[in-house]
């Protein structure tokens, strides 16, 4: 009985591996931050406030990026999604919003403006993930080519767009001014290709540090609910591990895409109205750009494969907190650019790294890797020798790069020979008896 | 306690081709291979036992460089070498015909003998004609007939095969590893197997034959080695032992022949079938079922004969709702006329089917015991959606012990079961859904001797419990020896009737088989009508 309780509490343990060690990094990385860095000393509430609010951005859409992932599938167009749904939620705002006549601040919305925008955003997200699901379950697209579809075609419909409400929105006051009798100067200014969203109470939305961190643990719980408790959430990690066989056994596996494509599209809309409410203005070009891949990445290194059928909620959340802390780390470290400028390095860094590990953990026992084989090892040493460098060099100093492509360059060439000569070498096997 | 023997005194003359020295091969937490030493013949054909997990794959794996880290020595002619790659083996003669089939399908047959090793012309482009002329001249010395230009997809499993034997002949193999090469052959296919092996071991090659099946060892094979838990039990002269010996080796105990004596007392008609077709939208042969009616009764066990590609498969997932295109004809269930368009709703229905690719088709891979127990079920053991943990638990106990599923716990992985206890986890989750009519297609593929036994009797008990079972099977004898009713389908259309006192081997193997003797009037009527070909 004993081995049999030992095996239990270690089989928990090796069920639970990746979130303890992605805990244990996050602790790692946020103490060396804060060792090296004045401003999380400084301002440690402030700096932690404002890591909560960027993570729970990022985790609330990461969340629903999993949720497909598990599903077997991938959602490439989240980040179009939010900036789509910005447009539509600030749409919503301009257009139902009284006229303000003159130069006098606009009013403050009432509530139900506010619940509309936000609510019609949403359903615009119900929207793109069902045409997702039929695209997918019915037409019979590969999910890559349906969502990134709407990656490429969304934003584009959105910039289209956003002129046209523009102008809309200058009709309405043209008129409200012509029947107040008020002529208006300001007619012939050039067409604005972004949405303002400036009513003080929209904007408190994304801006308070709080309200965005609980709206995604209301989201993780709810979602942990679903995924580990539920029928459906059994019957999702069913269909991503073994589609054919999930049909065969009964589960409607076309109503539970649509069910993950919808939750995918509706969490990135969420993101979308809060990103819009914290810069204030829905801008299709930037909006969420590249963050599709930001919410696939936290969801792999938290741990969920791509081939689906594996991913826990509270792997994601971490996964997603690493990836900040990372981020900001990097930032507050090297100032050689802003967070967001390091943000794709990192994120393609991780990536590689996270899948890479998952890969060499389940080839653990089976053959040792060889990982500069040939010329195709020798170019490789060379490539990641010049990247060191040229990192080194952008962050700290010329020189520097100078001695960090030197040590890689010079320690990969001594183990590839040494390994080479080991290779070699007879082995004992090999003698005659 | 056997003695060891290792190599017999009539032959231990002639020096070993392959010497195989105490080699061990661990996985985290597993011994696949526990120090086995082992001598292998020049031209002799070797016949490797033992149950599933015995081990005999991983050896052949280390013999033909798909494995290349083990412990211990193989000694070709004599000198000790260590293949990094199949393509080493390869070099060194060695050739390896793995049970799953390792063709690239949208290659042609030539493409596929001559892949890595392509001919080209003097200009350094392929030399397609020549590697087409070379394939033929291979593949007929090999008595198949299929075109070097055609499709390997588009082949039958047993063509298939005699491509992969092409393609080691084509650089000069001398030792042959063939891994259980008759799992998903039909008799014919078995019996053109059997000339070429003749014809190579007639050329000198040496064959290594892995396979439980006791006649075909015994019809084959020189010696006989037999491997169980990944240790070397005992290698034997075939004509110094007899099927019943290795048997008893294999498993370490006595298998008696099963038998149901006690005669089945079917009820009522369960599920009657009326000129079902199955339309085969895009193929030359307009339909891959046609015109087939049948009865099904509670407490009857009926079998579907027929060749690869004869509609087995087809068949019953039309009953369950799972064909590509949806079928035409009646199908009355208990009495109500059902038109499945889902496997769900044949579920609900009352219709199980456990598929022939377990792991493909039915297995969750990432799943523990229980949840593959459960997952059809789990809306009885749920309460406004959320799954009971306790409940579900109390489910899947009941319905692993009913059928006897050995298991470290609930919590087991399912990869780490036997394939027989594999199977039956998934007849355990079917059950659960209080099926009346149960499709096995082909259930005791790729299980071992032992825990087939095992599954017939639970497909017994159930049959005697009041369910109407339909199995299909690829092996003859598995049917003679569970089914009240056998009938036969070739190309689609019924071709036999027998009951249990009727039937042999021969009168099915007739029927399956019409095609090739009587059928060729109707076979040239229906290839001019789809036209074409």
């Amino acid at each position: 009985m004993s081995t049999l309780e030992e095996s239990h509490s270690r089989s928990l343990l090796h069920r639970y591996r990746n979130e303890v060690g992605l805990l244990i990094a996050i602790t790692v990385v946020a103490a060396f931050t804060t060792l090296m860095d004045p401003a999380y000393r400084e301002k440690p509430i402030q700096n932690l406030q404002e890591l909560l609010r960027q993570s729970s951005l990022i985790g609330i859409f990461a969340l629903g990026a999993a949720l497909v992932i598990i599903s077997g599938g991938i959602d490439l167009s989240s980040g179009s999604v939010i900036a789509f749904s910005g447009v539509v939620c600030s749409s919503i705002m301009l257009l139902l919003a009284p006229v303000s006549l003159g130069d006098d601040a606009p009013k403050p919305l009432s509530l139900a403006v506010l619940a509309a925008a936000i609510l019609g955003a949403m359903f615009v997200a119900f929207l793109i993930g069902t045409l997702h699901a039929w695209l997918i379950t019915v037409v019979r697209l590969p999910p890559f080519v349906a969502t990134l579809a709407s990656l490429v075609g969304l934003r584009s419909l959105a910039r289209i767009l956003v002129p046209q409400i523009n102008v809309a929105q200058h009709a309405r006051k043209a008129a409200a001014m012509l029947a107040a009798g008020i002529t208006d100067d300001d007619s012939s200014k050039a067409v604005s290709k972004l949405l303002e969203a400036y009513d003080p109470r929209f904007r408190q939305l994304g801006s308070t540090w709080w309200i965005p961190l609980a709206i995604f643990v209301v989201l993780i719980v709810a979602m942990w609910l679903l995924l580990s408790k539920t029928v459906i959430g059994r019957h999702l990690y069913a269909l991503g591990g073994n589609e054919q066989a999930a049909r065969l056994s009964g589960i409607r596996t076309d109503r539970l895409k649509w069910l993950a494509y919808v939750i995918g599209a509706m969490t990135a809309s969420l993101a979308g109205v809060l990103y819009c409410s914290e810069v204030a203005s829905a801008d299709p070009e930037t909006a969420g750009r590249g963050y599709e891949l930001t919410a696939i990445a936290a969801a792999v290194v938290g741990g969920c494969s791509l081939q689906g059928g594996i991913g826990t909620v509270p792997g994601v959340v971490l996964g997603v907190l690493f990836l900040r802390v990372v981020i900001d780390a990097v930032a507050k470290l090297f100032k050689g650019g802003t967070a967001d400028d390091f943000e794709g390095m990192i994120v393609g860094f991780l990536v590689v790294l996270a899948v890479a590990f998952n890969e060499l953990r389940q080839s653990r026992g089976g053959r040792r890797i060889e990982f500069f084989p040939g010329a195709l090892g020798a170019l490789t040493i060379l490539i990641l020798a010049g990247l060191t460098g040229l990192l080194a060099a952008l962050t700290v100093s010329a020189r520097a790069g100078y001695t960090a492509g030197g040590v890689v360059l010079a320690g990969l060439v001594i183990a590839r020979i040494l390994k080479r000569r080991r290779a070699t070498s007879p082995t004992p096997a090999s003698e005659q008896g | 306690m056997e003695a060891p023997a290792p190599v017999t005194s009539a032959t231990s003359g002639a020096a070993p081709l392959i010497a195989v020295d105490r080699v061990t091969k661990r996985y985290p937490g597993v011994i696949a291979l526990n120090d086995v030493s082992l001598n292998i013949l020049p031209g002799e054909l070797h016949a490797i036992c033992g149950e599933n997990g015995a081990g005999k794959s991983t050896l052949m794996k280390i013999l033909a460089g798909v494995i290349p880290d083990y412990e211990g020595e193989i000694r070709l002619r004599g000198a000790a070498l260590r293949f990094g790659d199949t393509r080493a083996a390869e070099a060194a003669g060695v050739a390896i015909i793995h049970q799953e089939l390792n063709l690239v399908e949208e290659l042609s047959a030539a493409a596929n003998i001559f892949l890595g090793r392509e001919l080209t012309t003097a200009w350094g482009l392929l030399d397609e004609r020549g590697m087409n002329a070379r394939a033929r001249e291979l593949l007929l010395s090999l008595e198949c007939d299929v075109a070097p230009q055609a499709r390997a997809g588009s082949l039958r499993v047993g063509d298939q095969q005699l491509i992969e034997i092409a393609k080691a002949l084509s650089f000069d193999t001398d030792i042959l590893i063939m891994d259980e090469p008759t799992s998903a052959l039909t008799e014919t296919e078995v019996a053109r197997l059997f000339r070429v092996i003749a014809r190579l071991r007639a050329r000198g090659v040496t064959i290594l034959y892995i396979s439980h099946k006791m006649d075909e060892v015994f019809q084959l094979a020189d010696r006989v080695t037999v491997l169980r838990d990944g240790k070397w039990v005992s290698t034997l002269e075939r004509t110094a032992t007899n099927a019943r010996e290795i048997t008893h080796l294999m498993v370490g105990r006595e298998i008696e022949a099963t038998q149901f004596t006690e005669p089945r007392r079917p009820g009522e008609v369960v599920l009657e079938v009326n000129r079902l077709s199955l339309a085969w939208p895009g193929h030359a042969k307009a339909w891959r079922l046609r015109d087939v009616s049948f009865q099904l009764r509670r407490g009857e066990v009926l079998g579907f004969a027929g060749l690869m590609g004869a509609g087995r498969t087809e068949l019953l997932e039309c009953l369950f709702g799972a064909s590509q295109v949806p079928p035409q004809g009646r199908i009355v269930l208990s009495g109500h006329e059902v038109n499945f368009f889902q496997p769900v709703e044949a579920m609900k229905a009352g219709v199980a089917m456990v598929t022939e690719d377990r792991k493909r088709l039915g297995l969750f891979a990432q799943f523990d015991v229980g949840q593959n127990v459960s997952i059809c079920t789990l809306d009885r053991v749920a309460s406004g959606g959320m799954i009971s943990a306790a409940a579900e638990e109390r489910m899947a106990r009941a319905s692993v012990a009913r059928l006897g599923v050995k298991t470290a716990g609930l919590s087991a992985a399912i990869t780490s079961l036997s394939g027989g206890n594999q199977q039956k986890t998934i007849i355990a989750r079917w059950l659960l859904t209080e099926p009346k009519v149960l499709l096995l297609d082909d259930p005791t593929r790729g299980i071992d001797v032992g825990a087939k036994a095992e599954l017939y009797r639970v497909i017994d008990g159930l049959c005697r419990e009041g369910l109407g079972v339909i199995v299909t099977s690829s092996e003859l004898p598995e049917l003679l020896t569970l089914c009240d009713r056998i009938l036969v389908l070739c190309e689609g259309r019924l071709t036999g009737e027998f009951t249990r006192d009727e039937a042999t081997e021969q009168k099915i193997m007739e029927a399956a088989t019409q095609r090739e003797v009587g059928g060729r009037k109707s076979e040239v009527g229906s290839g001019s009508h789809s036209g074409g070909n």
